[in-house]
């Protein structure tokens, strides 16, 4: 339940942050911490306009997206007390609940019979297929270290000892990290603020939807890094107390948001071709996390 | 300690194979030298003076130092275009790199002998079998070199791997090889420039017998 409530704080300030950063290292002002809420706050009074090309499916895509990031929010723990549900194994139903979100997004996408919205689907699964692995393996290592299956027992277990745990840390956290920026379609995978459709991913599949549909589905976004940041912050929260672990969420979710900001202004994005070979790095590092957790529990040597 | 460094060798491995440019190689190539000369250091049990400025010499001098010059001397002399040109491409590169570091850990678990310091022997022949890769899927003479530098650094890490101490002899060896491969081969690629201006393999097919 705690980690709900912080989870949502949390989101709403995200993006937010993230914008701020971009505005600042560029030189400019930049709109107030909470725009991106105004933003969709505005959007949920409108109505929809759906286009007559579109079936049920382009109705109920958004709602099912949204659904599943708050699914997968109910998922994580915080620390020492549960999420909502927990499970044994319940890091696969977290991967692919956010799964059956992005599979109706990429549907819906498909349902409208724009060739552009059907190139983001195409490049959108391929994609998140090319990033699965990375999160699959990282967690299994995790699993097998500490010998639980569910995220609260796993997170709680996990302590940092000897060189090699930091080195896993470390690792894991910049795992995390990209996997959160191609799940979430930021900067070195795909352009946010990109004008043109060709060169879009995420933007180019929700062109047709209006109104409260966008807004779910930027909702939905904002949900989602704070989701990922989350994960992050259970990596380094095994024990601490209450009263220190809370600050520390917001502190590590805000540095997380700062340095996602900073990234998106230094670096130019990824030519289309080089997506591919840069996700497939992720399993190959989650690999080396794999062979360093067998290395810790003596499975060799 | 040592096995943070020597994971970290292997990401460079991952880095080089979907890296782009030569100048890239070169940095890694660096990076990889301070990168054993700490691992080295590290794995020395006493710290005999002769040892460590051998050990200084062959790493950051030699393979962190001389060569990286050397090897963008030849890049500027000879006018070389700055991307690598693989044969295959980087996605696959990237795919047969990581088959190498599971295939190299699969070959080691089943090895049972104590004296073998398993993590070295990983990396050592990830970084062998790497190198040899490099040389096979790379178009440019020059990108040849660095596949033979990278092997070069895989036998050092090879001769940690078998025993504690360092072997002088080794350690002479592989010196005086990396010395004689990368000049007589800076030679020979200043020759082909010369008369070539065009350093790609492929012209040297045209010199078969018909």
């Amino acid at each position: 339940m705690l980690s709900f409530i912080l989870i949502l704080i949390a989101g709403a300030f995200f993006t937010g942050i993230i914008i701020r950063t971009k505005s600042i290292a560029s030189g400019r002002k930049g709109p107030g911490i909470l725009q991106p809420i105004n933003d969709v706050v505005r959007l949920f009074k409108k109505g929809a306009v759906y286009s007559r090309t579109t079936s049920f499916i382009f109705q109920m895509a958004p709602t099912i997206y949204f659904s599943s990031v708050v699914m997968a929010m109910m998922l994580i723990p915080f620390g020492q007390s549960k999420g909502l549900i927990s499970f044994n194994g319940d890091f696969v139903f977290f991967a692919y609940v956010l799964a059956l979100g992005k599979f109706f997004s990429i549907i819906s996408a498909m349902d409208t019979g724009s060739s552009f919205e059907g190139m983001g689907a195409s490049r959108e699964s391929l994609y998140s297929l090319l990033a699965e692995p990375a999160f699959f393996i990282l967690m299994g290592s995790f699993a097998l270290l500490t010998g639980y299956t569910s995220f609260q027992e796993m997170f709680a277990a996990l302590h940092l000892g000897s060189y090699i745990s930091y080195a896993i840390a470390i690792l894991a956290t910049f795992v995390l990290v990209m996997i959160a920026m191609i799940e979430n379609s930021r900067m070195p995978i795909d352009d946010p603020k990109t004008h043109l459709e060709l060169t879009m991913i995420h933007e180019v599949m929700i062109l047709d939807n209006s109104g409260f549909d966008l807004g779910l589905i930027l909702s939905a976004g904002y949900l989602k890094f704070a989701l990922y940041g989350a994960i992050i912050v259970n990596l380094f929260i095994g024990m601490v107390p209450y009263p220190y672990a809370i600050p520390l969420f917001f502190i590590i979710q805000f540095l997380l948001a700062i340095i996602i900001g900073l990234i998106e202004s230094f670096i130019a994005r990824f030519r289309m071709s080089h997506n591919p070979q840069f996700i497939f790095a992720l399993t190959s590092v989650s690999l080396l996390i794999f062979f360093g957790v067998l290395l810790v529990l003596g499975k060799f040597i | 300690m040592i096995d943070v460094l020597l994971i970290t060798l292997l990401i460079t491995l991952f880095y080089m194979a979907i890296a782009n440019r030569l100048m890239t190689y070169i940095k890694v190539l660096a990076i990889q030298g301070v990168l054993l000369f700490v691992v080295a250091f590290v794995q020395l049990e006493e710290i005999n003076p002769l040892n460590l400025g051998f050990i200084l010499l062959e790493t950051i001098v030699v393979k962190a130092i001389v060569v990286p010059f050397f090897l963008v001397y030849i890049l500027r002399k000879n006018n070389i275009t700055r991307e690598a040109e693989p044969f295959v491409s980087n996605f696959f590169s990237l795919i047969i790199t990581t088959l190498i570091v599971v295939l190299t850990v699969l070959l080691s678990n089943t090895i049972q002998e104590a004296h073998l310091d398993k993590i070295f022997f990983i990396v050592a022949m990830s970084t062998l079998f790497f190198g040899l890769y490099l040389i096979a899927t790379r178009r440019k003479i020059i990108t040849h070199v660095m596949g033979y530098l990278v092997i070069e650094n895989g036998i050092f890490v090879l001769s940690l791997a078998v025993g504690n101490e360092m072997p002088m002899l080794v350690n002479l060896g592989i010196m005086l090889d990396i010395f004689a491969s990368v000049l007589i081969l800076g030679i020979f690629l200043n020759k082909i420039g010369d008369v070539f201006k065009d350093v790609d393999v492929q012209q040297l097919n045209s010199l078969k017998d018909v």
